[in-house]
């Protein structure tokens, strides 16, 4: 049978966040918010309830002082592959409303919050804590809606939601491309807010399918690594270091296994 | 009865069956599930024509230029602008929180008069008409009755014709008090008059730097341009693995420019200065000093010979004699080791550059440190050339006409500035903010009866904030020009809103520490969306409405007539570009490039001779160790408090945005509670576990904090987040955590008479 | 008062005391209503539920509910199906118990989901490939299930059968029950397994996640048989309390200690199944992610006890009393073993629900605990009020024990 998709150009868009470059600054959390209409609140200190989709977490190497290392490990969603149509990424393959999807076009873990009813069953599955429940009403103080992104709509309470690679901004270049006549949008056309702002130009976006892309090259490097890797959630998002440390910090390893 | 009964039965049965098999339940279940998805109270941002305008951001002294998305006119994004020298399409996390501070429901409305009592926060709006002839009739008094002089302004301008605009209009009016907010800059501006001549902030080829070592600065915490500096910090990171630049950093926090450096070396805090000495005696001892240029281009490296025959030491016999790696190790804590490879690492590396200033650059410190540091620097020879340092330059714009001062004026003008700066005692500096409140104080008759703040929220952060609480008491009148209701407008009698910088036009020069000069042009993004006033209008409106000599000195129209005519031929690229840069300066060499006395780069500041001070003549010219002392005594207060600073953390005269806030991680923040870092060994010591609550008390105040054991931090240390604390503002921002500027003093740096402030002394209580 | 509409018979208490009794009841019931309207009005903030514990004591109740009311179908499988007619002296209050469950546990999650007035998009977007489609459906065919199983019984009522119509209708439903049964088994033995898929399919948590056959993890099955090896002994615990209560005999020990022999043996097959769970679980599957299974245990509370107690406190034991003659012959031993054989349950659902979502599956990640809060206690709780109330009105108007009469003659 001929794939219905199959005259369509499909992607595979994907990270490589450098973490020798990453600084920690946060400014991709903040450039994610800004993007992504994310609600805030006035306490937003209990990081369990709090939504950013692009996470900065901490790492450390475990020793005394002074020999302390620390690490910054930015997390936004993975875009989990999983294993093929009968493992897809572990959130996809739970939701019971299909309000979580894979995007055959781009590849990209969908999220459809209107259609989201807020079991949190895809929350309970994903192990990189990706996503996020709203808790509360979302709420603008007054003026502030002014600064809302109409390409992306606010979410309502009692639902996830979760990083999306900035979907909009691919229909965005897409319609672009396809009003000029293109079929294939260019690598700079379609970015992340996120790798747009870091300032240390430490996230690296585009299709890892595509020769080249600049993360094609870079996720093939020796110092290539994806979080979690064993558990086969295939994840989309791939990070570098040239610390052994930091490589192996983010996965489980049995005292045995010898050091890669 | 009954036969009702049965009917009744039979007609609720048939009713339930014929409601659930006809539309109508299944039209509401599906009509309620949609109003759930169309709830009135979550926003439908409107849609509307998309363009973008470019601009500059001048929330720090990054100077980014940033391209703010639009649709209608609603401003939606704040993005880094392609292609601009400074950031290049990137842009830091305040930068990108700016529209919050736009938008945010601390904005001013419109002018206000204070109608309770100062700080309550009760206020009555008033017209601009009203507000300014308030100010006015208070300033002409004040002149009628001679004391121009007592009216003061605190500036922290983004740019340079405002704040000049400021100076001014306190010059033809009559008072010497004009005063800029403090910051490394100053310090540096010092050294660098001193020692080479030019009274610029130091400039650092960082991009092309191969080993650097920094002396406490947050390289990627917001010091210097923020995002320059973190996209050097990039490339450092990006050649291969040959090429790739190495990054020392000494601070005795790992803070996250310690965690990304390739090695971490914790000093005592304070003790800079004394590694720096002791990394030159290595350097001297071993002769891995750049020779050509020591020998033919600095003054004061050997011992020499005045005219009239006095001997006087050199820097190199200093050094040799007083900062043996075994003693600079007593001092600073590190290994004699260490302290000998690292200056051998750093003098043979191709182009080794070391940077100064703690944290953001944000506070003055010790101007022997500064000195010390680029002693260091000019002995690898990296003055004026690549990967170096070199003196900050500037594009240079319009001279105004010289103001002409009536009798008032100049016999006002020429009185003694409170803050001392200018004088015998602290003679090179300009401006000594730090010292205005303890001034303001310590005299008893009102020595200011007004005040003009602009760009700056000193109430906030300025050290020691219950004696610039104090100082405000005792004057009578502040005027605040704020955009945001922060801690200073909160204490004003007369707010005077200006625009936001999304909302005006205004120049921007060169961000800190760039070699090549840029000015850049900020320009109305959107229309104001209060009813406010350009600050610089409403200074000229001011000056005009004095009359006479103090009107004459403003002879624009308003300020946009102002800035065009100072920016001359510039203003058509500027408008055009947003920005001129001088790509291809190159600082001079180094025959040309010192303006000191010596004609050379003084390793012995001759001009520091002059300078009344405790010291031996000798020792006081040359760079050396010192230690600033806190106040408090180590018996009583037997830990040190250091201020940790972070780029997710603004703690300037901007609030931190609530996008930032939320940015914080839960080791800084619980609820309104506010964490200390403290070694897990100290913590011990003193039975305190994760999360324990203590009172932090410094000579200066107590505060009640939680504890958050981090082994990146010396043992004995504590580290305080520095940006939270305050009062004003809103619920996202008031009452978060504790003012770091509350527990630490104002050490007085002796010879520049600068704030030296590191740190304070401390003891903690279990509570 | 009401006394035409008590079954004839049969004693029961004055309709004061009764009317106390219900009165008594809704105190919590309205507590517990009031909470959830909270829950509904003010959204999910009301709970201790957060990012890491998406699922908590509600999902927990839940799982351990649908457990708990297994004792319907598969007595109903037993007596319609295995044909065991002395257990028709109890299937009358095992379906009562099943209704009030699966009633329960639908209404536990029209307060726990986010959207709950669009909750039928489970059925309308479903994604057959969750386990909680499959739960959604199951345990919804089900229930109407139970109701057509519990209809009959209202019918009995003495003025309800007194129509013709009705007592006609009553008879048809009682020649059909085997088949409806049927059905039910088929439903109970789907949806309980898929339940126990539901954490098992949790590939990114290795906590929970287990290998299996075909499409269903180990835990499915492993679900299947503790919930039918519990529902009978809860059976036997309310019926307990029931007798307690009005101070009467109502099932004859013979009954009890068929179903409690039932029972064991599965709870018994059940344990060694789990064993072996466990071992192949730590010692194959949690390594190949290359997890040391110790490390699941790392944090308290849920340190290395919580399996022992779960095997060996509330799974062996009960076990061994209840397979024992001895041990169920001894009505205080059958009671406290069907109790643990019921906790057991209760704390398995807490720990493939709880404990998985709190290990720390990133390393560099922290470790959280959970509690719930009163919200979610006195939501949890209102079913157990409603529930007494159902039995309570049940008992006193509908001729739910045949034995009764026999046993407490007049
Ligand atoms: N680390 C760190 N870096 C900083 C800062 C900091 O706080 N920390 N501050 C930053 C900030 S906020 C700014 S605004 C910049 C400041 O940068 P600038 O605005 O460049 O500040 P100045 O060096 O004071 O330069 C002002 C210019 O105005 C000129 N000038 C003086 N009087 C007049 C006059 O009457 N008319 C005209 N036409 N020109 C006059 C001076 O000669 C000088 O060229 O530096 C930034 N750099
Ligand atoms: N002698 C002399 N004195 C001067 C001047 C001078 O030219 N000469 N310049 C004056 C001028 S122009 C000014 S504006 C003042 C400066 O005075 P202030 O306005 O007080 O400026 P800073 O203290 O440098 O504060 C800028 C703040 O921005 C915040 N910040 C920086 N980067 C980041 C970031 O990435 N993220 C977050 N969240 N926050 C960040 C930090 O809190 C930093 O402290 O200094 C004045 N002082
Ligand atoms: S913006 Fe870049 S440097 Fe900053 S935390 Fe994010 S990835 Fe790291
Ligand atoms: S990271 Fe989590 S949310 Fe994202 S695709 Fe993977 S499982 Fe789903
Ligand atoms: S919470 Fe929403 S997206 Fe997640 S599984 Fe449930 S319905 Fe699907
Ligand atoms: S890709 Fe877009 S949605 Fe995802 S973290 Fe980055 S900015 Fe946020
Ligand atoms: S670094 Fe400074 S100037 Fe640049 S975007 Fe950030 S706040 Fe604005
Ligand atoms: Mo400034």
């Amino acid at each position: 049978m001929k794939d219905i998709h199959s005259e369509q150009k499909t992607y595979k868009f994907g990270m490589v966040i450098d973490l020798d470059k990453c600084t920690g600054c946060g400014a991709c959390m903040v450039a994610c918010m800004a993007e992504n209409n994310v609600s805030f609140r006035a306490d937003e200190t209990d990081k369990l309830r709090s939504i950013t989709w692009m996470r900065v977490y901490k790492m450390t190497n475990g020793l005394p002082f002074p020999d302390t290392e620390v690490c910054y490990i930015p997390r936004p969603c993975m875009h989990c592959e999983g294993s093929g149509h009968h493992r897809p990424a572990p959130c996809i393959a739970v939701c019971p409303a299909t309000a979580t999807d894979r995007d055959h076009e781009t590849g990209i873990v969908s999220q459809i919050y209107t259609r989201c009813f807020g079991c949190r069953y895809c929350m309970a599955a994903c192990p990189y804590h990706a996503r996020y429940f709203n808790w509360w009403d979302p709420k603008w103080p007054k003026g502030m809606e002014k600064y809302l992104n109409p390409d992306v709509s606010p979410r309502m309470r009692g639902v996830v939601e979760k990083c999306s690679f900035c979907y909009h901004r691919f229909q965005r270049a897409k319609n672009k491309a396809y009003a000029e006549g293109r079929r294939e949008i260019r690598e700079d056309e379609y970015q992340t807010a996120c790798a747009q702002a870091c300032p240390a130009g430490a996230i690296t976006f585009g299709d890892l399918n595509n020769p080249q892309h600049a993360v094609y090259k870079l996720k093939n490097s020796p110092n290539a690594f994806r979080i979690l890797e064993k558990l086969g959630t295939n994840p989309k998002v791939y990070y570098l270091s040239t610390k052994e440390w930091v490589r192996r910090g983010v996965d489980h390893y049995l005292e045995e296994e010898a050091q890669d | 009865m009954k036969l009702d009964r049965r009917t009744f039965v039979q007609f609720s049965l048939g009713s339930a069956a014929g409601i659930t098999l006809s539309p109508l339940p299944w039209k509401l279940t599906d009509d309620i599930a949609i109003w759930t998805q169309n709830w009135s109270w979550v926003p439908v941002p409107e849609r509307g024509e998309v363009s973008s305008v470019n601009s500059v951001c001048n929330l720090c002294p990054g100077g980014c230029g940033i391209t703010v998305r639009k649709v209608g006119d609603r401003c939606t994004k704040i993005e880094g602008r392609h292609g601009y020298p400074v950031n290049n399409g990137s842009i830091c996390i305040l930068g990108e929180s700016g529209l919050q501070l736009l938008y945010g429901p601390w904005r001013i409305p419109s002018p206000l008069r204070r109608a309770g009592k100062r700080g309550e926060g009760i206020w009555e709006k008033i017209s601009w008409e009203d507000a300014i002839t308030q100010v006015v009739q208070k300033l002409r008094a004040l002149r009628q009755k001679g004391e121009s002089h007592k009216v003061a302004c605190i500036s922290g301008p983004n740019s340079g014709t405002v704040s000049q605009l400021f100076a001014r209009f306190l010059k033809a009016y009559g008072s010497p008090n004009f005063v800029q907010m403090a910051s490394g800059r100053d310090t540096e501006e010092l050294a660098m008059g001193l020692m080479h001549g030019t009274a610029s902030p130091v400039a650092y080829d960082l991009e092309h730097a191969s080993f650097i070592l920094s002396f406490g600065s947050g390289l990627i915490e917001g010091w210097g341009s923020p995002v320059r500096v973190i996209k050097a910090h990039s490339i450092w990171r990006t050649r291969n693995l040959k090429e790739r630049a190495t990054v020392v950093q000494i601070e005795p926090r790992l803070s996250r420019t310690a965690a990304k450096a390739d090695n971490w070396y914790p000093v005592r805090p304070g003790t800079e200065a004394a590694l720096a000495l002791g990394l030159a005696h290595v350097i001297v001892k071993e002769s891995l000093y750049e020779h050509r240029f020591i020998d033919n281009y600095t003054f004061g490296f050997e011992d020499w010979t005045d005219s009239s025959g006095g001997n006087h030491i050199g820097f190199k016999r200093l050094v040799l004699t007083k900062y043996a790696p075994e003693a600079v190790s007593q001092v600073t804590g590190l290994p004699p080791r260490k302290i000998i490879d690292l200056a051998r690492k750093f003098a043979k590396a191709k182009r080794p550059l070391a940077t100064w200033g703690r944290g953001k650059g944000s506070r003055q410190g010790s101007l022997y440190e500064c000195m010390a540091v680029h002693a260091l620097n000019a002995l690898v020879g990296n003055i004026n050339r690549e990967g170096g340092i070199c003196p900050q330059p500037e594009v240079s714009t319009r001279t105004w006409p010289e103001v002409e001062q009536d009798e008032i004026a100049r016999s006002g003008f020429g009185m003694p500035r409170l803050d001392g700066a200018g004088t015998d005692r602290y003679l090179h500096v300009k401006y000594l903010p730090e010292r205005l409140p303890q001034a303001i104080n310590e005299q008893q008759a009102g020595a200011v009866q007004a005040l003009l703040v602009h760009e700056a929220n000193p109430y906030y952060t300025m050290l020691d904030s219950t004696a610039v609480a104090e100082a405000f008491e005792r004057i009578p009148f502040v005027v605040s020009f704020s955009t945001y209701l922060d801690e200073t407008a909160q204490h004003a009698d007369i707010i005077l809103p200006n625009h936001h910088c999304l909302e005006r036009w205004e120049d921007f020069h060169t961000p800190i520490g760039l070699q090549k000069p840029i000015l850049a042009l900020l320009r109305p993004v959107v229309p104001p969306q209060f009813d406010t006033r350009h600050a610089g209008d409403v200074i000229i409106n001011i000056a005009k409405r004095l009359g006479g000599s103090v009107a004459k000195a403003f002879p624009w129209k308003d300020y946009e007539t102002l800035l065009k005519w100072t920016m001359g031929d510039k203003w058509n690229t500027l408008e055009k570009r947003g920005f001129v840069q001088e790509a291809n300066y190159k600082p001079p060499a180094w025959e040309e490039a010192f303006k000191t006395s010596s004609g050379k780069f003084e390793f012995y500041v001759k001009a520091l001779e002059r300078q009344g001070a405790s010291q031996p003549q000798d020792i006081r010219c040359l760079p050396h160790y010192k230690t600033v002392e806190p106040e408090g005594d180590h018996a009583n207060y037997p830990l040190t408090l250091i201020p940790a600073e972070s780029i997710r953390l603004a703690n300037g005269a901007i609030g931190n945005p609530p996008f930032c806030t939320k940015a914080l991680p839960d080791t800084v923040l619980k609820g309104n509670d506010l964490f200390v870092e403290i070694n897990p060994k100290t913590a011990s010591n003193y039975g305190l576990s994760e999360g324990d609550s203590i009172i932090l008390e410094t000579p200066k105040a107590r505060a009640k904090v939680l504890v958050h054991l981090f082994e990146g931090i010396m043992p004995e240390v504590i580290a305080i987040p520095s940006g939270l604390g305050h009062t004003a503002y809103d619920e996202f921002l008031a009452h978060k955590g504790v003012n770091a500027n509350k527990l630490m003093g104002v050490v007085e740096d002796p010879v520049s008479g600068l704030s030296a402030t590191w740190g304070a002394r401390a003891r903690i209580i279990k509570v | 008062m009401d006394s035409a509409l008590i079954p004839e018979g049969v004693k029961r208490c004055s309709f004061k005391k009764f009317a106390i009794w219900i009165g008594v009841l809704t105190i919590p019931t309205l507590w517990g209503i009031y909470a959830a309207l909270l829950c509904w009005g003010k959204a999910l903030n009301q709970t201790n539920l957060n990012d890491n514990f998406p699922f908590g004591f509600w999902i927990v109740a839940d799982l351990g509910v649908i457990a708990l009311g297994a004792g319907a179908f598969f007595t109903g499988f037993l007596r319609y199906i295995l044909k065991i007619e002395e257990l028709k002296n109890i299937v009358n209050f095992a379906v009562v118990i099943g209704v009030i469950c699966y009633a329960s546990a639908l209404g536990i999650l029209g307060i726990d989901v986010g959207q709950p007035l669009r909750g039928w998009f489970i059925f309308w977007h479903a994604n057959v490939h969750s386990m909680l489609t499959e739960v959604a459906f199951c345990i919804t065919c089900y229930f109407m299930v139970l109701c057509i199983e519990y209809v009959p019984l209202v019918l009995e009522n003495r003025r309800i059968d007194a129509y013709r119509f009705f007592h006609f209708l009553s008879h048809r439903f009682h020649q059909a029950m085997p088949a409806i049964a049927a059905i039910g088994v088929f439903l109970s033995f789907f949806h309980q397994g898929s339940l126990g898929g539901v954490p098992g399919v949790l590939y990114g948590r290795p906590f929970a996640y287990r290998s299996g056959f075909l499409v269903w993890p180990w835990t499915f099955f492993l679900f299947i048989l503790s919930a039918i090896a519990c529902g009978p002994c809860f059976t036997l615990l309310i019926t307990w309390i029931t007798e307690k209560i009005t101070r009467k005999q109502l099932v004859k020990k013979s009954v009890k200690e068929t179903l409690a022999k039932i029972a064991g043996w599965l709870l018994a097959s059940y344990i060694v199944l789990k064993i072996i769970d466990t071992i192949y679980w730590a010692s194959s599957t949690a390594p190949r992610v290359g997890i040391n299974f110790k490390s699941f245990y790392a944090n308290q509370p849920y340190g290395i006890w919580v399996l022992i107690t779960e095997v060996g406190i509330l799974g062996i034991i009960p076990a061994i009393i209840l397979i024992t003659k001895q041990g169920r012959s001894n009505s205080a031993l059958l009671i406290l073993a069907s109790f643990l054989n019921c906790a057991g349950i209760f704390m398995n659902r807490w720990i493939m629900t709880v404990q998985t979502l709190a290990v720390p599956v990133m390393p560099f990640d922290k470790f959280a605990s959970y509690h719930p809060n009163w919200q979610e206690w006195a939501t949890t709780l209102l079913p157990v009020w409603i529930g007494a109330m159902v039995i309570s009105l049940s008992y006193r108007y509908l001729p739910i024990f045949p034995q009764e009469r026999e046993l407490n003659p007049a």
